[in-house]
This record gives structure tokens, C-alpha cells and sequence, in this order.
């Protein structure tokens, strides 16, 4: 078996999103669903009903409304986006422990990956774009890979930092040198394992990598340029570092210039507290 | 003693002996420790971006956010401690950038603000860590003037 393989099999061993939302999954998957049955789905789950309100409650996610139920938050925000939320709740708990492969501390990697998720709606937000609903939800789960292959990198970072350092490539190419795959397409293969939304699996797949990617996709650009934001504040790196290359062509898509960037930065600072707050 | 925590876009400023000034994850962004070996008097700041022309009205609000107004501000409250341009000692650490040809280089240009700016008011940096692809822990002892920069787990001296 090559590494590849044994990696790709251990996708298989992560413990399964829990129940309600595996029946959400399972319900945006059926084209005659009534999406309705989506908040009695949630409300059997007292737990993810209170974080689910926490977030449709606050200024971020919801503007300021009083939503006191989850029937309500479908009405009013749609289920499209409490289903969104819902992913986005669930994985949250699953993204704080300690990933010891690649360096990171307990909620290190959700740090991270709050951030990258911030900062693609704050890019949205300086370039006068509407993120796509799946914006957020995309850049909070780009990192779960490191969940999958931390694991594998307890034995080989050393190896795959020297190549990187040495040839001058992007961590997820040494990655793939090292291992012969990357913790981007192993998050990709994880999250179709647990049957998340295509789009989201796209944006995961392709996030390091958009210059490839089959087809222009404005969610997967502003996650681009979100993992880039988020190297560049520091917050929450292991031992990857800023070891990320950004794309040009992105930014010319998206009209992205430096002052743009820089504001974008800024802006990315006045959301994360609150944002930090609602997956403490 | 305590340690105290400087976020991005924050200044820190102590003179209690047993105090440790402490700023984590510098990715571009750029720190800098100031501090007077008379007066122990010690500061850290945390810039995040370059230059306050970028967004004059944040800069208003949140001088510590750029390096061209928030560095002014710390030696400033170090004066106001009784510090002197003679003795401070500063050092700094960060600016790091991404991979390859970085197009936006915030941390190169934070290092090159930072340099030239203190230049233009004839301070000089004790030493300095700057550049590569990896973030950085900077912290800085209030009872010795010890400055130490932490990447991938590994402390050193600065």
C-alpha cells in the first residue's frame, strides 16, 4: 500500500459528523425534500439548536434580529444559510483539538480557520461582492485536512520542510512530494466522505490551488485570497507558516490590488472578535 | 508579574519589574520592543499594516494598527516614563511574507516602513528578525530588558 493510500484509507476512520446533521445532509440530498422538516431536524438537538440560535442571533450572522426558534431562522435567513450555519456549528467542536503533526496547540486550527472564513467575506465585503451563502462554511472547513494527515506529519514534517525550503515550494506541494497527496484534497475526500454540498468540497479541493481548477468559482477565489489573509496575520499557523503561494490571477479576477488587501486585513480585525466569541 | 498579551493592533507599555510583554503570532505583521535600561521602562507593540495613508480614519481610531503611527506612540509613552532616545533599546521581529513571489509583500513592507522610519529619527534597531515564511512569538522581560523570538516551538535570544 503507498502512503498515498494508507492516508487516503484513514479518511475513512474520522468520526462521523454527529446525527442531525447527517439527516440534514441527507435531506439537502433529496431533490423532493421539504426543507421545512430541516428545523425539526435541528430542534431534536438541543445542543445544536442553542448554537445554531447563538449564531442567526448575532450582528455577524443574523444583523441584530431576535430569532427564538429555529423554524423561525429557516423563515427568515432561508434554509440555505441555516443550513450553512448548521455545518458550520457542527465541525466547529471537531476543529479544536490538538492537530501535534503540523505544530498546532488546542483551538489553534479552528483559530485558523475562523480566520480564513472572516477574511474571505471581509475580501467580499471591501470588493463590494455578495459571498456566495457557502463562503463562510467553505473557509472554516478548508483546513480539516490537517485533521486526517496531522497525524501522518508527527513522522514526516521534517522531511517535508526541508523540501520546501530547499526547492522554495508551497507546503501543500511538499506535501505531495513527501507523502504523494495534500491535506487540501484529503479535507476534500474527508468532507465527500461525510457527503457535504459539492460546492463546498469544491472550494476546499481547489483553495490552494485555484489557477487549476476546472472552473472560475467565486466562492473558491475569495477562500483563496482568505487562507492568504489569514497566513498573513499569524493567527493560529503551525509549523506551514505563510508557506502559501497567492495567485495573481485570482487577484486580477476579483480586482484585488494592495490597497484593496490591506483594507480587506483591517476589516478582517474589526469582524473576528465577535466571530471568535460565537465558536468559543 | 504578569504576562500581558498584545493582540494585533495593540501597544503594551509596563515599568513593573516582574511584567513580560508578550505578542504572538507574527505572521507579516511587524513587532517592536522598546526599552530603557534606567527607568526599565518597556513596550510592545504589534502593527499590522505598513502605513495609516491606506485608511487615514482607522489610523484616527487605532493609531497601533500601522507601523508609521503606532511605533511614534510607543517611544512617546515610553518618554512620558521617563525613558530616554539615548538609552531605549528596540528591537523587532515578524514581516514575515508568503511562498515564492508574494505580489502584496506586506511583511517586507512593514520591515522596510519600519526601518526607514526609525532611521529618519535617528534610532537604530539592537537587532532584528525579519523575513522567511514562518510566524513568530516576540516577547520581551521587563526586569532585564530580555527580548527572545519563539518560531516552530524553538526560543532564542534577540
Amino acid at each position: 500500500m503507498s502512503r498515498r493510500d494508507e492516508i487516503l484509507a484513514s479518511v475513512k476512520s474520522v468520526e462521523a459528523m454527529p446525527s442531525a446533521i447527517q439527516q440534514a445532509l441527507a435531506l439537502l440530498r433529496d431533490p423532493d425534500a421539504d426543507m421545512h422538516e430541516l428545523s425539526r431536524i435541528i430542534e431534536f438537538d438541543p445542543g445544536l439548536t442553542a448554537n445554531i440560535l447563538r449564531l442567526v442571533n448575532s450582528a455577524y450572522f443574523g444583523g441584530l434580529r431576535t430569532i427564538t426558534s429555529v423554524r423561525e431562522a429557516v423563515l427568515r435567513l432561508g434554509s440555505s444559510q441555516v443550513f450553512h450555519l448548521l455545518i458550520a456549528a457542527g465541525v466547529a467542536p471537531r476543529l479544536r483539538k490538538e492537530i501535534k503533526g503540523y505544530g498546532l496547540s488546542p483551538g489553534m486550527l479552528l483559530e485558523n480557520s475562523m480566520v480564513t472564513a472572516v477574511a474571505a467575506e471581509s475580501t467580499a465585503r471591501q470588493l463590494g461582492f455578495t459571498a456566495p451563502e457557502h463562503t463562510f462554511t467553505s473557509g472554516l472547513l478548508s483546513n480539516v485536512g490537517k485533521i486526517v494527515l496531522g497525524t501522518f506529519l508527527e513522522v514526516d514534517a521534517g522531511p517535508i520542510l526541508e523540501l520546501a525550503e530547499a526547492e522554495g515550494l508551497t507546503f501543500e506541494r511538499a506535501e505531495e512530494a513527501v507523502l504523494g497527496v495534500s491535506h487540501d484534497e484529503v479535507g476534500a475526500i474527508l468532507l465527500e466522505h461525510w457527503g457535504l454540498p459539492e460546492a463546498i468540497v469544491y472550494v476546499v479541493r481547489w483553495r490552494l490551488k485555484p489557477d487549476e481548477a476546472p472552473q472560475e468559482d467565486l466562492a473558491l477565489d475569495l477562500v483563496h485570497v482568505g487562507t492568504a489573509l489569514a497566513s498573513m496575520t499569524g493567527l493560529g499557523l503551525g509549523l506551514d507558516g505563510l508557506n502559501y503561494r497567492p495567485s495573481r490571477t485570482v487577484a486580477q479576477r476579483l480586482g484585488l490590488d494592495l490597497r484593496g488587501l490591506e483594507l480587506a486585513l483591517a476589516r478582517l480585525m474589526d469582524d473576528l472578535g465577535e466571530v471568535r466569541e460565537l465558536f468559543a | 508579574m504578569a504576562n500581558i498579551v498584545v493582540s494585533i493592533s495593540d501597544l503594551k507599555i509596563s515599568q513593573k519589574p516582574g511584567d513580560v510583554l508578550v505578542t504572538y503570532s507574527l505572521g507579516s505583521c511587524v513587532g517592536v520592543a522598546a526599552w530603557d535600561p534606567l527607568t526599565r521602562a518597556g513596550g510592545l507593540i504589534h502593527c499590522l499594516l505598513p502605513l495609516s495613508t491606506t485608511a487615514p480614519e482607522r489610523a484616527q481610531q487605532n493609531p497601533y494598527m500601522f507601523v508609521n503611527t503606532g511605533v511614534g506612540a510607543l517611544l512617546k509613552a515610553l518618554f512620558r516614563l521617563g525613558a530616554s532616545r539615548e538609552r531605549l533599546v528596540l528591537k523587532a521581529a515578524g514581516g514575515a511574507n508568503m511562498r515564492g513571489e508574494d505580489p502584496y509583500s506586506i511583511g517586507a513592507r512593514n520591515s522596510a516602513v519600519l526601518e526607514e522610519l526609525l532611521a529618519r529619527h535617528g534610532f537604530t534597531l539592537a537587532a532584528s528578525e525579519f523575513g522567511g515564511t514562518i510566524p513568530r512569538t516576540l516577547t520581551l522581560f521587563l526586569d532585564s530588558g530580555r527580548v527572545t523570538v519563539k518560531t516552530l516551538g524553538e526560543e532564542h535570544e534577540l
